[in-house]
């Protein structure tokens, strides 16, 4: 643990300057930051509420003027005191580091982190003397004893907001929603696609962890990020014109042939990043088309095809190619691909196999009874033209998460004369979106909470209906969360044509088998190293679904763009370096740097735009989209709502910290 | 809370009651606190806080120190103690303004906005002694943007208020301005990099009515004007638009709307003009011109016909909907038609050398610039319109020139060919002018007798699109008008028309909003957006009902015109002389991911 030996962290000041260091206290609360990385103490640690020395000699005027020389870089420039105060204290910080000026300078300092600490717009230019502030309140005398010139240190410095860190993928939410502000949309999507191709698809079916991190619900509503970016992505639709394989920077060497098993979210991520990154790379699908779980397993309501498609094309505008027709474990195995002369693989085969609810008399070949994804597949079919079918009579789909709700209501337009959903818990806990149990129920879904199924009811050999019984929540456990439990004698048959059992998905088991050299962990998914997404095999990767159970599209991308950066370290270095952003990161984290916030000032309360939607009663009976992209307008009204929640971090450390992959 | 449920708040000292609704700067507005602002404009709804200038100390109840807060965007809350003028607060504002003058061009003396500039009036508040960060270096980076003839960007004199850029978007729906780089290099530019003549700007110049400083100004003319006046070899013929003669009594301290034609004309005689001519005449034959084409177009089936005086208007369609042109009216602009006119039936009347005529154009629009050099407008370089000159400019020239307004012996038009105007001229600077002006000649050429009922208050409402079905007899009949004035309304018209589901037969455009009296070239106003724009209307209505002659066919000068020159109204000869063409500009710009990419800024870069 490390040793503070002088510092303040939110107004709380430590000075132990006048103890050896055998006599300091290891502060308990500190997390990770004795070392950077390997063999690289961390020196000095500053933050948006304050800042920690644990080394003496640090220089701290130099600690402060490569803090202010990044929050002068991340200054948007709207605000007078962040535009002006953060340049011309770096430069009087710089001009004190290097010797050229003296103690007289440390008024216009005093007076302009003031001036930015009360008055700057945002939270960056707010906090970005804050450190600086507290210096000089506490430890004046520190500063004004160092004389420049002063030795060059190292160290690194990381800016990031509540949202960012929230968000999977690490998209910068606040500056995408800034060059909305700034009035170019196609700069926000350029922002959006350093992280993943697929943004119009995110800007539809997102489950945003960076609204429920959205500090401007201390005031409101959070920023509606998701509808942001689908108005981002709308707004440009023609990818083809944005990729070629012109944008390609440099090539790397055509032996290093990559394939990447799996077309979905992961698949086509870590395909559109190694494609960018030089790499030939050949994606292996087992469907007809690209999308994955994108394609097929969210109805065209809520993903119009033609979307997602426009957004897998990109990788073969830079050249991929998609292989498709070609399973995993039925047409070739993962040793197959190293003798086709893939040099590395990365397997993203999803979690295509339905989870069976486990009641008596379950049979899945029972006619009208059907996985949730099943039954998605089948809709799909039926949209796509290839394979029309209707239901009919009522249907009761079983389970709480958002396929139970895509279940539901792509029944609704496939026919049935009634949809019931069955839970059996109640609609709080529900993990299904919001949005979507709100969709639902509009369009006239009936809910059943605190309800399971018992036993499966046939007929004639096809499905008649079902046993249900009532639940009972249980009393709080020790983490305060209740259980249920069924109530004895509540069992009861339910009639209906059709069951829908869409309680979870895992690994299809005949995709890996013993021949591939390939762990499975204890839930049936491919055992992997959360820092590399590195498989027991060398040279295999795997991310998404497949490796992590079934997830949101958002994590899936994230890995696919994680396992590119791995594989290209894998293939450059034969080994995944140090990143050290992520580094950063777990810092933060860990030591919750971005937790313990509130919103100080009054602010105007606005609330959100919602997207135009189509009536439910007349989109309960068709495919078309039901929500449409927002007017430019209310993207302009919409980003002016973020509050732009940017910290800045810098850590000092003893050795220079290594470069890691980009 | 104080009782019966009602909410107060205090300002410096004294009670305010609130109603939870206002901003700290709505609320000591209203009981009369001042606080200096430079970034707010409440007249379109404007408050970036970006200047932070205007700083209040307030107190939540039960807070044990005050916080600094902007006042133009912070909730006055139940309770909270609002003070405006204590030592912190004004210590920070002077800070404040003496950092935008950091990276300001302090260069007062050269600056177009010297004397009258919101950035002077707040250094002279806060009571600013020096300028302690003042870099030339810095300044000297800014972009001054001199591609277009209309408007000039100066960036080092650009504060970052961003009115600018809520006007283009937010009322007027052109979305051309954008911010450009991060940081001490952030600026207000124009989308895709482009220069402003090249790019999607209209030139309309409302960005230039609101901009606090001389950021925003006009292309300033009058040197060429000067140039002309003292040429002796040069014989100078002045026109104003009808909106000037309502829109420079604030210059002499008149109130706004007062008719000054006479002072504009004495002004002019003073300054050296040798012919002296009216917008308004022009704008009669533009009447008969247009009015003519119209009627020829809905016996052919065609509509809806859209009118073409608006040069901003000619820029937004041939530049953004380039499928609109054909609907276009093809009559020239009253400006151009003067210009026109003037180079060619007034020589002839007067036995000049039509070599030596320069045709002066006094205008409350910066677009009449753009529109003076559209290459239909210059013939064999000759120009029809030789200068523009905006209200403002005109203001300037009057103090260059040691001219005093109110001590001028008022004057009247004396040039017997092309100085007498109708009511129906008069009322061309205003929305629903054209419209209401096109009505009364097209019903007396349809019917062989004047409409009853001159004034059609139907025409006369304020909304930025009005619709009405107006009554024209003959063979026509009733006829499907529109007028819209600000180009926000303009573009849901023309879409509408594009999309099939709007059915009009003759639509007016004035791209300002208010139409010519509050057009980009006229007086600015501080801290205030088109506060004139409806006493100057009501003017130009009076002007109209004093007039004999209400009708532009009734114009005296307009029939000798025609008899001795022109014939009738869309002859060949008119049709060569007096009628023009569009053209498609629609800018189509394509970039590739690494193109936007290479442009980013401010996010960790993955390629």
């Amino acid at each position: 643990m490390a040793r503070v030996v002088y510092g303040v962290w939110d107004g709380i000041v430590q000075d132990n300057r006048g103890k050896r260091l055998f006599e300091m206290a290891e502060a308990p609360d500190l997390k990770g930051l004795d070392t950077f990385n390997e063999g690289n103490p961390i020196q000095a640690f500053f933050g948006d509420r304050g800042f920690f020395v644990f080394d003496r000699r640090v220089s701290l005027i130099d600690a402060l003027w490569r803090y202010m020389a990044r929050a002068a870089e991340e200054s948007c420039g709207k605000c007078t005191p962040c535009r002006m105060g953060t340049a011309l204290i770096r430069d009087a910080l710089e001009a004190l580091r290097k010797g050229e000026a003296g103690e007289e300078r440390w008024a216009e300092i005093e007076a302009l982190g003031e001036q930015l600490r009360a008055s700057a717009l945002c939270g960056l230019g707010r906090n970005s003397a804050s450190a600086l502030m507290a210096a000089l309140t506490h430890f004046r005398d520190v500063l004004l004893a160092e004389r420049g010139p002063l030795p060059e240190q190292h160290g690194m410095t990381y800016t990031t907001a509540p949202c960012i860190e929230a968000c999977p993928s690490k998209v910068n939410v606040p500056r995408y929603i800034d060059y909305i502000k700034d009035g170019e949309p196609t700069h926000s999507l350029g922002v959006i696609l350093q992280k993943y191709p697929m943004a119009a698809t995110c800007g539809r079916v997102c489950v945003r962890f960076c609204e429920m991190a959205c500090r401007r619900n201390l005031v409101d509503e959070a920023v509606g990020i998701k509808t942001l970016k689908r108005f981002i992505a709308d707004h440009q639709r023609s990818r083809s014109t944005m990729f070629t394989r012109d944008v390609i920077a440099a090539a790397q060497p055509s032996d290093l042939r990559v394939a990447v098993v799996g077309a979905g979210p992961a698949g086509v991520s870590c395909a559109y990043h190694l494609l960018l990154k030089g790499y030939p790379v050949d994606v292996l699908e087992a469907l007809d088309e690209a999308g994955g779980m994108a394609a097929t397993g969210i109805p065209a309501y809520r993903l119009p095809k033609d979307v997602l498609k426009s957004e897998t094309d990109i990788i073969q505008a830079l050249g991929g190619r998609f292989l498709y027709g070609r399973r995993l474990g039925r047409d070739f195995t993962v040793s197959d691909l190293f003798a086709e002369g893939y040099k590395a693989a990365f397997l993203a085969v999803g979690c295509a196999q339905g989870s069976r609810l486990g009641v008596e008399d379950e049979d899945p070949s029972l006619p009208g009874y059907l996985s949730g994804i099943d039954f998605l597949l089948m809709v799909h079919d039926h949209v796509a033209g290839t394979r029309p079918t209707r239901l009919s009579g009522e249907v009761v789909v079983v389970g709480g998460g958002n396929v139970a709700m895509d279940c539901v209501r792509s029944a609704l337009r496939m026919g049935a004369s009634a949809v019931h959903l069955v839970y059996r818990r109640t609609r709080e806990d529900m993990p299904a979106d919001r949005e979507e149990i709100k969709a639902a129920e509009e369009e006239g879904v009936i809910f059943h909470y605190l309800t399971n199924p018992a036993r499966i009811v046939a007929r004639d050999g096809r499905l008649a209906g079902v046993v249900l019984v009532d639940m009972r929540q249980t009393e709080p456990d020790g983490r305060g969360r209740r259980g249920v439990q069924p109530v004895a004698g509540s069992e009861r048959v339910f009639e209906c044509s059709t069951l829908i059992a869409a309680i979870g998905q895992q690994v299809d088991r005949g995709t890996i088998g013993p021949e591939d050299g390939i762990a499975m962990d204890k839930w049936g998914c491919i055992a992997v190293d959360p820092t590399t997404l590195a498989t027991s095999r060398g040279g295999v990767f795997a991310g998404g679904d497949c490796a992590s159970g079934p997830s949101t599209l958002i994590h899936a991308m994230a890995n696919g763009l994680k396992a590119a950066r791995s594989i290209d370290d894998y293939l450059n270095f034969g080994r995944v370096r140090f990143f050290p952003r992520s580094r950063m990161r777990q810092i933060l984290n860990e030591n919750k740097m971005l937790a313990a916030d509130c919103v100080e000032v009054p602010t105007m309360h606005e609330y959100r735009v919602h997207h135009p939607e189509l009536d439910p009663e007349v989109r309960k009976q068709m495919f078309e989209e039901v929500e449409q992209t927002i007017t430019a307008a209310e993207a302009y009204r919409e980003a002016n709502r973020c509050l732009r929640c940017y910290r800045v971090y810098s850590v000092i450390t003893e050795q220079p910290i290594p470069a890691g992959c980009a | 809370m104080t009782s019966g449920g009602t909410m107060e708040a205090t300002i410096n000292g004294k009670p305010v009651r609130i109603d939870g609704t206002e901003t700290i700067l709505e609320a000591a507005r209203r009981s009369g606190h001042h606080i200096p602002t430079l970034c707010e404009l409440s007249d379109i709804d404007h408050a970036p806080g970006t200047c932070r200038v205007c700083l209040v100390e307030a107190k939540r109840p039960g807070q044990a120190e005050a916080m600094v807060l902007t006042a133009c965007n912070t909730p006055i809350e139940d309770g909270m103690e609002v003070r405006t003028r204590t030592r912190k607060v004004r210590e920070m504002q002077r800070l404040q303004v003496e950092l935008l003058l950091a990276d300001h061009d302090r260069d007062c003396a050269t600056c177009i906005r010297h004397g009258d500039c919101e950035l002077q009036d707040a250094a002279r508040f806060v009571g600013l002694a020096q300028s302690r960060f003042h870099d030339t270096g810095r300044v000297n980076r800014r972009l001054v943007d001199r591609s277009s003839p209309a408007i000039i960007r100066d960036m080092k004199k650009c504060i970052r208020c961003f009115r600018c850029v809520t006007i283009c978007r937010e009322e007027q729906g052109i979305d051309a301005l954008v911010t450009v780089g991060t940081g001490m290099e952030t600026a207000i530019g124009l989308r895709n990099g482009l220069a402003q003549a090249a790019s999607d700007c209209v030139t309309c110049g409302q960005c230039v009515m609101v901009c606090p400083t001389g950021a925003l100004g006009e292309k300033d003319d009058t040197e060429t004007v000067v140039d002309f006046l003292y040429d002796p070899e040069i014989v100078t013929v002045f026109q104003f638009a009808p909106a000037i003669r309502v829109g420079f009594g604030e210059e002499f301290g008149l109130p706004p709307g007062t008719n000054v034609e006479p002072q504009v004309i004495a002004a002019l005689r003073a300054l050296g003009a040798d012919v002296v001519l009216d917008t308004n005449f022009a704008a009669d034959v533009v009447v008969m011109e247009e009015g003519t084409e119209l009627l020829g177009r809905l016996r052919e089936g065609r509509r809806p016909t859209f009118t073409s005086c608006c040069p901003a208007w000619i820029n937004f369609a041939e530049k953004h909907y380039p499928a609109i042109l054909p609907y276009l009216s093809s009559t020239k602009s009253p400006q151009q038609t003067l210009g026109t006119i003037a180079k060619s039936y007034l020589p002839e009347k007067m036995g000049i050398d039509p070599a030596r005529i320069r045709v002066i154009s006094i205008m409350p629009c910066t677009a009449k610039k753009d529109e003076a050099v559209r290459p239909q407008f210059i013939h064999d370089g000759v120009p029809e319109v030789d200068v523009v000159i905006t209200i403002r400019e005109f203001a300037r020239l009057l103090r260059r020139e040691g001219i005093d307004l109110a001590k001028l012996e008022p004057s009247a038009f004396d040039n017997p060919y092309m100085s007498e105007y109708s009511g129906a001229g008069a009322i061309f600077g205003t929305t629903g002018g054209v419209m209401e002006a096109a009505v009364r000649t097209m019903h007396y050429l349809l019917n062989g007798r004047e409409l009853e009922g001159i004034e059609a208050t139907a025409l006369r409402g304020f909304e930025s699109v009005r619709t009405a079905e107006v009554a024209l007899g003959g063979d026509i009949g009733t006829v499907r008008v529109a007028m819209c004035h600000g180009l926000k309304g303009t573009r849901e018209v023309v879409e509408a028309v594009l999309a099939g589901t709007a059915q009009f037969d003759f639509i007016e455009v004035m791209a300002c909003p208010g139409g010519c009296v509050d057009g980009g070239g006229h007086l600015r106003s501080k801290k205030a957006y088109v506060p004139h724009a409806r006493k100057r209307r009501e003017a130009l209505y009076g002007i109209d009902r004093k007039k004999t002659a209400r009708q532009s066919h009734n114009n005296a000068q307009v029939q000798k015109l025609y008899r001795d020159y022109l014939d009738r109204p869309c002859s060949d000869k008119a049709h060569h002389l007096l009628h023009t063409s569009y053209a498609a500009r629609e800018r189509v710009v394509t970039r590739t991911i690494r193109d936007i990419w290479r442009e980013i800024t401010m996010s960790t870069m993955v390629y």
